[in-house]
């Protein structure tokens, strides 16, 4: 029992990586409909520019920002220049379109900081935290993590009710047209809630680096955990994905706890599939996610 | 006031609109009649920024909307309220009201805002209600409510009656009427529903495959038997 | 004439006598040139076999799928594990071979994609894409899952062709010197002496486009997010048997009846690995590994593109077609469009699983690192820049897959680019590329010169 226990506790970390991660892919998805199977090469060149930058100027802090912004920077560019064109086109194109900018981002990645797996420096202690006399399997960098996303989702939740800015997007991912003719500047509008899912996941990305490393391909899984999770979310709600995220954190954690980590791929698929078979507008959702 | 000059609108081969003038007065409620697929909607569409017109010019008091987006023609004081009862489902009462007019200072939206809570008492009560619980004559005003908020000058209705119950068709027609006379608006109505557009406007024109075929007061349109027959059907 | 060209037999004769030609043209070349362009012959053909059923199952009936790649794992595993493991066919007396494989690993394409196509068929675009990106990541990894029977992450090796009188059973190898050497079920322990990286480095720098579709030298495959810090790199990745770099274990002793059939002349029968080698090297033996590879891979493409043509241009493409311009009005028409997108599915996964299987015998080897999230993402590289819609289009498509690495790597050499550079251009070349033809011209290069062409001909109509 205190095992499973044990093993619960140690995915909270990962699950708020790939919380972060499936609010990322819920933000694009919110602003133009369209998944972003790129927000991981995004993030992973992102984290690179974060590390390049640590070895620059020796703090953490400041390759954080460097993230951030070029988190911001990168989404915009990617939608302004692939997505908007692609916008009138068939949904096929679109999906397409995302994933010829992940092969790319990370083929230039790997060009210029080369194919082989890179440590990122570990900010704060990872080391099991001892409290009332027993070891926890959470490090003082899991609770950095968890409280990064806590105040990441406040910060969005704000955003969102709180601000015109929030309203404007909210109104345009669920009516565009009337959002115009409200006078809501949606292509800007669009634009923006790009950035946004660009700052969040940089941040996952530069989170989750001290633990697995950093290479171009090193967050294809993190893609899959994290769209499994947006899905499973409903990919239309923020608290869906977080909540969802941190739940798959948790599960795969517990099955590579009793089994392998390696198996933790094909659980994330067992997941996913039963959730579309069964539930396939999701847990929070509303949209449809089928077709005929 | 209004203008119109000239205007044509193709969809690919198809011509939707051709060489349409006329006028909007403030304070009063024009009307634009006609049958399915005359070309109602897309003149208001084409009003609105949606669709860009191949030929011919629209101006507000002087300043010309043709050509622009549909959010910089709000911002000049021309609002439309889209067909079918366009609100942002998601979104609370409250909300679709604030995004209207989201450019104005704070202090202007909360008059307005509160000026539309005055004329559609029922939208107060549900405020924080989604729009899509909604019934559909509640969903017509609050479209309405949400085209006001940006302070218009020039109010664009495309088929408010649609669907809506005989009662809450006329409550509406009326209350737009009183809104053009007192707030000196000038109001364009596309109905299909001839006879209860006819009723609440000033003037009127006929449409009829793209092409205006008569305009004149509303009465005289009314009256007119022939024209009756031949475009409207009753 | 015409209303002969109408009937849908003569119709099933001009397609036969098409492809017939293609294979025979195909086959003269593969005996004219030497080893490494059939080696290339064989890729291009095998990467063709799968687009087929991309163009069926992205072009036609309009859904995007990331899972190839995975099914055609499935094929190369079930290939690899009957070989392996069954001496006869199941059943009956017949004994085991290459073709008995290959339907078996058939059978299994149709099985997963009748499942997948069960589960996706009715699924949006971005759902049924991240389903099946989930399948092309999670697929491969059930390997590790049973390293006894599918070899884990090293995969397992296999002998090419198939040995006639199959495998030796594992008993009757007790007598010879290095027995669990040359059984597939021994290669994690002789991984260990089996990968010294210069040989490794050699087979990348003279084979490259085995990983297409993944930057040369880096692991095909993400380590994990969760931070569990196992990730397959290349240097598990055993070497290609072509090259012959850690092939010398197994001699010819080992398989005294190992005389394959195609070209081979039997008195001048080596090892098919040794073959390769000599081969390789511009020595003529007789049999040349590759160009044997070369035929199988042909002729399975001739085949499976047989099968596909009459579908596309069939009854079945248009109702394809109908179903993904408008469900609903094919709908009222009468058409399933649940049935007609599994069908897209099914046929696409059985496409991809003897893809698969044809991969695994040039490769001599199956592991999760061959069938990677790469290979899904190059196969669909493939098919949108040669045209979503077309069977030629994926023939090109396929062509510029191996040619490209290949076309890079002689570029890189020629003006001295780091190694870092050439290994990664390839693929920003592909993602740039893909992202251009979505944006301007969707139908690749097929829907660019047919509107090149009309263009031409609309010009010359006015003029003339």
């Amino acid at each position: 029992m205190t095992q499973l226990i044990d093993y619960i506790l140690g995915g909270a970390g990962s699950g708020m990586i790939i919380a972060l991660m499936a609010l990322a892919l819920v933000l694009t998805w919110r602003a133009t409909r369209v998944v972003n199977f790129a927000q991981v090469g995004q993030a992973m060149f992102t984290t690179f520019i974060a590390l390049s930058l640590q070895t620059l100027t020796g703090s953490w802090w400041v390759a954080l920002l460097g993230a951030l912004v070029a988190g911001a920077v990168v989404g915009v560019v990617v939608q302004y220049l692939v997505l908007r064109p692609v916008k009138r086109m068939d949904t096929s194109g679109a999906i397409i379109a995302t994933f010829g900018v992940l092969i790319a981002l990370q083929a230039a990645a790997g060009m210029i900081w080369g194919g082989d797996s890179q440590a990122y420096p570990q900010p704060f202690n990872n080391t099991a935290l001892t409290v009332f006399g027993r070891e926890w399997p959470i490090s003082a960098y899991d609770l950095v993590v968890i409280g990064f996303g806590v105040a990441l989702v406040i910060g969005l939740t704000l955003l969102f009710t709180r601000t015109n800015l929030g309203l404007a997007m909210r109104a345009t991912a669920f009516n565009p047209e009337v959002a115009r003719l409200s006078g809501v500047r949606v292509s800007r509008t669009l634009t923006i809630g790009w950035a946004l899912a660009g700052i969040v996941g940089a941040l996952a990305g530069v989170l989750v680096a001290p633990v697995s490393g950093i290479s171009p391909n090193s967050f294809d899984i993190l893609l899959v955990f994290a769209f499994t999770a947006a899905v499973i979310g409903g990919l239309d709600s923020l608290i869906g994905a977080v909540s969802v995220g941190i739940g798959t954190g948790l599960i795969l954690s517990v099955v590579s706890g009793y089994s392998d980590s390696s198996n933790a791929p094909v659980v994330a698929l067992i997941l996913l599939a039963l959730n579309l078979a069964l539930k396939p507008e999701g847990i929070f959702g509303h949209n449809s996610a089928r077709s005929v | 006031m209004l203008k119109i000059d000239g205007m044509s609108v193709s969809y690919g081969p198809v011509q939707a609109l051709r060489d349409v003038s006329l006028e909007v007065p403030r304070g009063e409620v024009t009307a634009v009649i006609g049958a399915n697929g005359a070309g109602k909607s897309t003149l208001m569409r084409t009003l609105a920024g949606l669709v860009r017109p191949a030929a011919g010019s629209a101006t507000l008091d002087g300043h010309s909307l043709t050509g622009r987006k549909p959010e910089d023609v709000v911002r000049m004081g021309v609002s439309l309220v889209p067909e079918g009862r366009s609100t942002v489902p998601e979104l609370t009462v409250d909300e679709n009201l604030r995004l209207g007019g989201m450019w104005r200072s704070k202090a202007e939206r909360a008059s307005t805002h509160a000026e539309v809570y005055d004329m559609f008492p029922v939208l107060g009560d549900r405020r924080s209600m989604r729009a899509d619980t909604l019934s559909g004559g509640e969903r017509q005003q609050l479209a309405i409510g949400r085209a006001l908020m940006s302070a218009p000058e020039c109010l664009l209705l495309d088929e408010p009656s649609l669907g809506l119950a005989p009662l809450i068709v006329t409550q509406i027609l009326e209350l737009v009427k009183r809104l053009a006379e007192e707030s000196n608006l000038a109001v364009l109505l596309v109905e299909q529903n001839a006879v209860t557009a006819l009723r609440v406007a000033h003037s009127a024109v006929v449409l009829n495959l793209g092409q205006v075929v008569m305009s004149g007061s509303a009465a005289d349109i009314a009256s007119h038997e022939e024209l009756r027959h031949a475009y409207l059907g009753y | 004439m015409q209303n002969l060209l109408r009937l849908p037999g003569a119709r099933l004769v001009t397609h036969a006598v098409l492809v017939l030609a293609i294979w025979r043209v195909a086959m003269l070349v593969t005996d004219a040139v030497d080893p490494l362009t059939d080696y290339y012959i064989a890729l291009v053909a095998m990467y063709a076999t799968a687009m087929f059923g991309m163009v069926i199952l992205v072009g036609l009936s309009g859904q995007v799928s990331l899972g190839n790649g995975a099914l055609m794992a499935i094929g190369g595993y079930v290939f690899a594990v009957t070989t392996l493991n069954w001496q006869t066919v199941p059943f009956t007396s017949f004994p085991m071979n290459g073709t008995w494989a290959i339907v078996f690993a058939a059978i299994g394409g149709v099985v997963a994609g009748l499942l997948i196509g069960i589960l996706g068929a009715r699924l949006r675009g971005p759902y049924l894409a991240g389903l099946t990106l989930g399948i092309a990541v999670g697929i491969p990894a059930i390997a590790n899952r049973f390293p006894d029977l599918l070899g884990g992450e090293t995969g397992l090796e296999l002998t090419v062709p198939y040995p006639d009188g199959g495998y030796a059973p594992v008993d009757d190898t007790g007598t010879t010197d290095e027995p669990v050497d040359v059984l597939p079920t021994a290669q994690a322990g002789a991984s260990g002496d089996a990968t010294p990286a210069p040989g490794d480095e050699l087979t990348l720098d003279t084979f490259p486009t085995e990983q297409a579709a993944l930057p040369t030298g880096q692991p095909p495959l993400a380590s994990s997010g969760t931070g569990t810090g196992d990730e397959l790199t290349l240097d598990t990745f055993p070497t290609a048997q072509p090259s012959g770099g850690t092939g010398d274990e197994l001699t010819l002793d080992t398989f005294p009846t190992a005389t394959p059939e195609p070209v081979a002349s039997p008195d001048l029968s080596s090892a098919p690995i040794d073959g390769g080698t000599d081969a390789l090297a511009g020595v003529d033996v007789g049999f040349v590994l590759e160009r044997w590879q070369a035929g199988l891979a042909v002729a399975v493409a001739c085949i499976v593109g047989f099968v596909a043509l009459n579908l596309v241009r069939g009854r079945q493409g248009q109702v394809w077609r109908a179903v993904r311009d408008d469900p609903v009005a094919a709908a009222v028409s009468g058409i399933s469009p649940s049935t007609s997108k599994v069908s897209a599915f099914v046929v696409s996964s059985l496409f991809a699983a003897v893809a698969g299987a044809v991969f695994a015998q040039i490769l001599a080897y199956v592991g999760p690192g061959a069938f990677g999230l790469g290979l899904s993402l190059s196969l669909l590289v493939g098919i949108v820049l040669g045209g979503r819609g077309s069977l030629v289009g994926a023939l090109l498509g396929a062509v510029l897959l191996v040619w490209l690495p290949e076309f890079v790597l002689q570029l890189a050499g020629d003006r001295g680019w780091p190694e870092q550079v050439t290994n990664n251009a390839p693929n920003l070349i592909y993602g740039l590329l893909v992202v251009l033809v979505v944006l301007v011209a969707p139908g690749g290069i097929v829907g660019g010169i047919q509107a090149g062409y009309a263009r031409l001909r609309g010009r010359a109509g006015r003029s003339g």
